[in-house]
Formats: structure tokens, C-alpha cells, sequence
């Protein structure tokens, strides 16, 4: 075993206070030093940095605090790495060294509760947001920059749980056939439930085409501000984004949230000027939706 | 038969990229481990791709996140969906790590160690024995590779895997790697390891590669083999009869074949001998890389994240 001897004359930490302090001094911010010397660690092990000693015993080749460094270097990195891969466009566009600073941050207000790396960026959207450097002027309406990366950031996590979450390739759809053959007078009252899988988002920026151009590793400009919908799905496994106009976006929501078809359309009409239009379209509309298998069932009231 | 387990043979540790030729080319592996953490969640391709290889080879469920040595609670919900996930793909048994991985609600996702001592082992027996209460079958335990030994330890980690294996009934999955690194890291010898621990409780071996640092080891899963750990697999094969052995490799992962010429090796350590006209790679040497600077950049195995498709 190592060498190093405990002072015996202190009473020993328990195992809550040991795992306490090592997984404060760990993923201090600032380094094993820093964590060994924070209010936090002191907190549950009194023990200073000259002292180390008597709670981590050094090896033949490296002292306590070098061993203590191989965990604390592996905790940011590893966590770092994940949300990089969770959220490859966004640190694309940010450039590794701008992204690990948003990462970082949001790593010490939002440290991992979960057993699994797959929901370690649950919060991310929501750090974003929360500790933008324009709240007040976005407050005021104003658009910019933070808002494109918040798009990004929400997109990339949307696809992210869409791949691995709940799909319908075990189900069987509402095909176009089952919707064809819905009887006109019912078809106001019908309600057509989307897939469990269905994502609806909008947008300040243009995101889904300035995602896709940085996924080809194209370099696009950063576009200018303006509002956008997408539907995220999974057919076949593989996620599909399904661009929106805003009346689709509605009458989509609609059928989310569970009204009829009838009180959607009325919902999706107030967000255009041309009726007619609008009844053309629809037609079309529910045609490509239940092509791309976005309904699930179709259920009337008894 | 180990605690009522076969050897199953020479396996690999399940990855994402080679889902493709596995599925495709049906390899004549002898069995898969997965991460747990990646499939008992998944509703997607993960999990459509584990059904269809659980249905043509034996599958084992290798845990990271039991975190069996914390003081905090034991996880109900992630039991429940282990032992879910083991009778869909008729797991032949579920392991894990003796460590703990987080504590007051957080996770590190790291596999950190835990002081030997007698309360230790008192806590981390009965949480075992907990445990395979609720799985309804006895858990196998990985010796992690360590980095840090604690003021606070008053016995071997061989003594210590030794008694919890026997006072709480578990089985131990042996890793030579981790045995290797950590006997750099604690200036210990390899052997006297294991020469030390319980022989008839050992369920499985696990083989992998490592960054050597210099003064030190890092259990990085991203190269083959070196010779002193063959060595270690050897005399684990002579004192074992024979042991259901798996080959890990999480970083820098080369094509499907190399990884399973890889684990092949192991025949070489057993006796007998590889086909003539299978290719034979010669083993790694442990000698830290050029230019290493200790304690930067390498990093003990991650979690894999799997990346979305999307069209």
C-alpha cells in the first residue's frame, strides 16, 4: 500500500463527509486546491492544503493533491464532452473555447442529477436563456444574437430526445387511406391525436436551414431575425424535420393540445387573410401530415 | 458454472459504431456486454438494434451508474429499469462497479473509490444484499481501476473485494486492466492481487487498454492490450478453469475486426491456438506516449453518447 500515515489523534470523517468532500474538492471549479481549501469541502473535512496528507495518502511517484487531479481533470472533461456531442452545431457556431465557457458555467448551476449522460443537458436551454446578456433589451422585444443560439441549443436537444425517446415503428399510424376515408360530416368533430414523438417549436432566427448548413460543414452568415416554426419527428428511427408556417404551427398545436379538428382550423384561420386559401390548403395539408405518419389515431366523441 | 453462470466464451463490449457490421455481417462473437445506462431509457434505434443482437447472441448488462459504494439511497426507479431491460434481452447477469458514482443527489459519472474499512464494507454489504433483493439474482462487481488511496483504508482492496464478495454472496468481475493500472497507481503487486482474491467467485474477466502517464495509469479503453496484463488474464485463466472474458474498448475505436482480433488474443493465454490463417497483431507495449504531460488530457472511459440520426 502507499506510504503516508493518518494522524490517528484526529477523530476519522465518516463516509458521508469523505464522499461529500471529495466530490466537492473534485469538481471545484477552480481546481483541487481551491476545492480542498472551499468553505464546502472545510465544511465536511476540516483538513487545510499542507494537511492533504490525512485524508489522501500520496504515492512512491505523485503527491496527494496530483492524485487528486487525474478525478478532478476528468470530471469537467467528461461532462464538457457530453454536452459537445449533445450539442454539436451550437458549439460549432460557437467555436469550441466560447461553448466550454457556456458549458462550464452551466455545469456548476446545473451539475448532473441523473444516472444517465442523456439528460445532462436538460437545463441547458433554460441556463441559456436565463443568463443572457440582453435581458432587458430582449424583455423589450428586441431579437438578437442569444436568441439564434438559444434557437440552436433548443433544436439540438428537441432532436436529441426525439431520437432516443418514445417512436411509433412498433404502431401502426393513421395512414393517408384512413384519413381519405373520414366521412365529410365527421370530420369537424374528429380529433386526430399526433404521434407521442411530435415536437412543435418556434423560432426568432431561421434556425432549421442555418443548422443544416453547419451540420454540411457550410460556414452560412448569421441570418437576420425572423420568426420560424418546425415540426420534429422520428419515422424509421431517423429524426425528420418538417418546416412550418405559423397557420400550420397552430393548427398543429391545436390538435396537440386536443380539440377537434374543426375548432383547430378555426384556430389556424384566424392566422390568415385568405379563407379560401386556407381551404384549398388544407386538404393538401393533412395529405403530406399523415404521409410523414404524424397522427397517430383519429378519435370521435361518443 | 460461477455462482450458476457459464463461461460464455470471448466477448465484446457493445458500441455504437459497429452496430452497422454487426447486424449486417452477424460476426461470430461469442457474446456482447452493454452499458446498462444506454438502453434502459432508450426508445429508439439503441434499443431496436440491442433486440435484434440480444436475439443471436447472450447479452450482459455492465452498469456505471449503481453507485453501490454512496451514501446516498439506492436509486429504486434505475433498479427497477435494470431488472426491466435484463428480462427483455435475457441479460446473464447484471454488473457493476465498486465505487461510488455521486453523493447529496449528484452524479459525477465518474467510478470513484471508496475507503477500505470496515464501515465500508459493513455499508456497501448490505446495499449489495439489497439490491439483489430487488434484482432477484446476485450482482457481479468490477474492481475500478483507482487513482487516490484513502487515509482512512486499514485493508487491501484484494481483502476487501475478498470479504464483501463472501459476506454478501456476490460475484466479482475481475478486470486485469483495472488490476494492472491501479497496481501502478498504489505501488502494489498485480499478482499478490490476485493470488488474494476469491477464485471461485470470479463470474467474468474483463481486458482492456490504457493510458500510460509516466508516474502513473489512466484507465482510458482506447488501445490493446499490453503484455503484463495478458499475464494477469493468464494466470486468471489457470486459476479459474476457464472464465467468460470480455474485451473493452470505448475511445479511439478502431473497425469492428480489430477489435475482435483483439480479444482473440486471449486464446494465446489459454493454451490452445488460433486457426493458422487468422491474423495474429502483435500486442502493445506500455510505455508512456511521447510528449505525455502527466495529469492533462487523458480521461478515464465516458458514458457513450449515442449522436442522433437525422434526415
Amino acid at each position: 500500500m502507499s506510504k503516508g500515515v493518518p494522524n490517528m489523534d484526529q477523530p476519522r470523517p465518516d463516509l458521508v463527509r469523505i464522499q461529500r468532500w471529495m466530490q466537492s474538492v473534485i469538481s471545484h471549479p477552480d481546481g483541487i486546491e481551491q476545492g480542498i481549501s472551499s468553505a464546502e469541502a472545510r465544511a465536511e473535512i476540516d483538513v487545510p492544503l499542507s494537511q492533504i496528507e490525512q485524508v489522501i495518502l500520496p504515492s512512491q511517484h505523485n503527491s496527494s493533491v496530483d492524485r487528486l487531479k487525474v478525478y478532478g481533470n476528468a470530471y469537467y472533461a467528461r461532462l464538457l464532452e457530453c454536452l459537445r456531442e449533445s450539442f454539436p452545431v451550437t458549439a460549432k457556431m460557437l467555436g469550441k473555447e466560447t461553448f466550454d465557457q457556456f458549458a462550464f458555467g452551466y455545469l456548476q448551476q446545473f451539475p448532473s442529477t441523473s444516472y444517465t449522460l442523456g439528460r445532462l443537458g436538460d437545463s441547458f436551454f433554460d441556463y441559456l436563456q436565463q443568463t443572457r446578456p440582453d435581458r432587458e433589451q430582449r424583455a423589450a422585444g428586441e431579437i438578437s444574437w442569444p436568441d439564434l443560439l438559444i434557437d440552436l441549443a433548443h433544436l439540438e436537444w428537441t432532436i436529441e430526445q426525439v431520437f432516443d425517446g418514445p417512436g411509433v415503428e412498433h404502431a401502426a399510424p393513421l395512414s393517408v387511406e384512413q384519413l381519405a376515408a373520414i366521412p365529410v360530416d365527421r370530420w369537424e368533430e374528429a380529433r386526430l391525436v399526433p404521434v407521442e414523438c411530435l415536437r412543435l417549436l418556434k423560432f426568432s432566427f431561421p434556425v432549421n436551414e442555418y443548422f443544416t448548413a453547419v451540420r454540411n460543414d457550410e460556414s452560412p452568415p448569421m441570418p437576420s431575425p425572423e420568426p420560424s416554426w418546425l415540426g420534429v419527428t422520428r419515422r424509421d428511427y431517423i429524426v425528420r424535420r418538417i418546416p412550418l408556417s405559423r397557420p400550420q404551427y397552430v393548427l398543429l398545436s391545436a390538435l396537440q393540445h386536443g380539440v377537434t379538428v374543426g375548432e383547430a382550423i378555426e384556430r389556424a384561420a384566424k392566422e390568415v387573410d385568405d379563407l379560401d386559401r386556407l381551404a384549398a390548403d388544407l386538404r393538401q395539408w393533412f395529405h403530406q401530415w399523415a404521409a410523414a405518419q404524424l397522427f397517430a389515431r383519429i378519435e370521435f366523441a361518443e | 458454472m460461477r455462482l450458476g453462470h457459464d463461461n460464455l466464451g470471448l466477448g465484446l463490449g457493445l458500441r455504437t459504431v459497429h452496430y452497422r457490421d454487426i447486424l449486417e455481417r452477424q460476426p461470430k462473437v461469442d457474446w456482447f456486454e452493454i452499458i446498462s445506462e444506454n438502453f434502459i431509457d432508450s426508445g429508439g434505434r439503441p434499443r431496436y438494434v440491442l433486440e435484434q443482437i440480444a436475439e443471436r447472441y447472450p447479452i450482459v448488462m455492465h452498469g456505471v451508474s449503481m453507485s453501490i459504494g454512496s451514501t446516498d439511497p439506492l436509486d429504486r426507479e434505475y433498479l427497477d429499469k435494470l431488472k426491466r431491460l435484463a428480462r427483455h434481452v435475457n441479460a446473464r447477469w447484471i454488473s457493476d462497479h465498486l465505487c461510488w458514482t455521486g453523493v447529496a443527489g449528484r452524479n459525477t459519472h465518474d467510478l470513484l473509490p471508496v475507503p477500505f474499512n470496515e464501515q465500508t464494507l459493513r455499508h456497501v454489504t448490505e446495499r449489495i444484499r439489497i439490491v439483489q433483493d430487488i434484482l432477484e439474482r446476485p450482482l457481479v462487481l468490477e474492481n475500478p481501476s483507482s487513482y487516490v488511496t484513502f487515509a482512512d483504508s486499514t485493508m487491501p482492496e484484494w481483502e476487501f473485494l475478498t470479504r464483501m464478495a463472501e459476506e454478501s454472496d456476490c460475484g466479482l468481475l475481475l478486470d486485469v486492466n483495472n488490476v494492472y493500472v491501479s497496481s501502478v497507481n498504489h505501488d502494489f503487486d498485480p499478482h499478490e492481487y490476485l493470488d488474494n482474491i476469491p477464485h471461485e467467485r470470479v463470474v467474468q474477466c474483463h481486458l482492456a487498454g490504457h493510458t500510460n502517464c509516466g508516474t502513473y495509469c489512466i484507465d482510458t479503453h482506447d488501445g490493446r492490450v499490453i503484455d503484463p496484463v495478458w499475464e494477469l488474464y493468464a494466470k486468471a485463466h489457470r486459476f479459474t478453469g476457464g472464465i467468460s472474458t470480455l474485451l473493452e474498448w470505448d475511445a479511439s475505436i478502431p473497425p469492428f475486426d480489430e477489435v475482435h482480433a483483439e480479444v482473440l488474443k486471449a486464446k494465446r493465454y489459454m493454451g490452445e491456438q488460433l486457426p493458422a490463417a487468422e491474423p495474429m497483431a502483435a500486442n502493445a507495449s506500455d510505455s508512456p506516449p511521447s510528449g505525455a504531460h502527466p495529469l492533462s488530457e487523458p480521461v478515464p472511459h465516458p458514458l457513450h453518447h449515442v449522436a442522433p440520426e437525422v434526415a
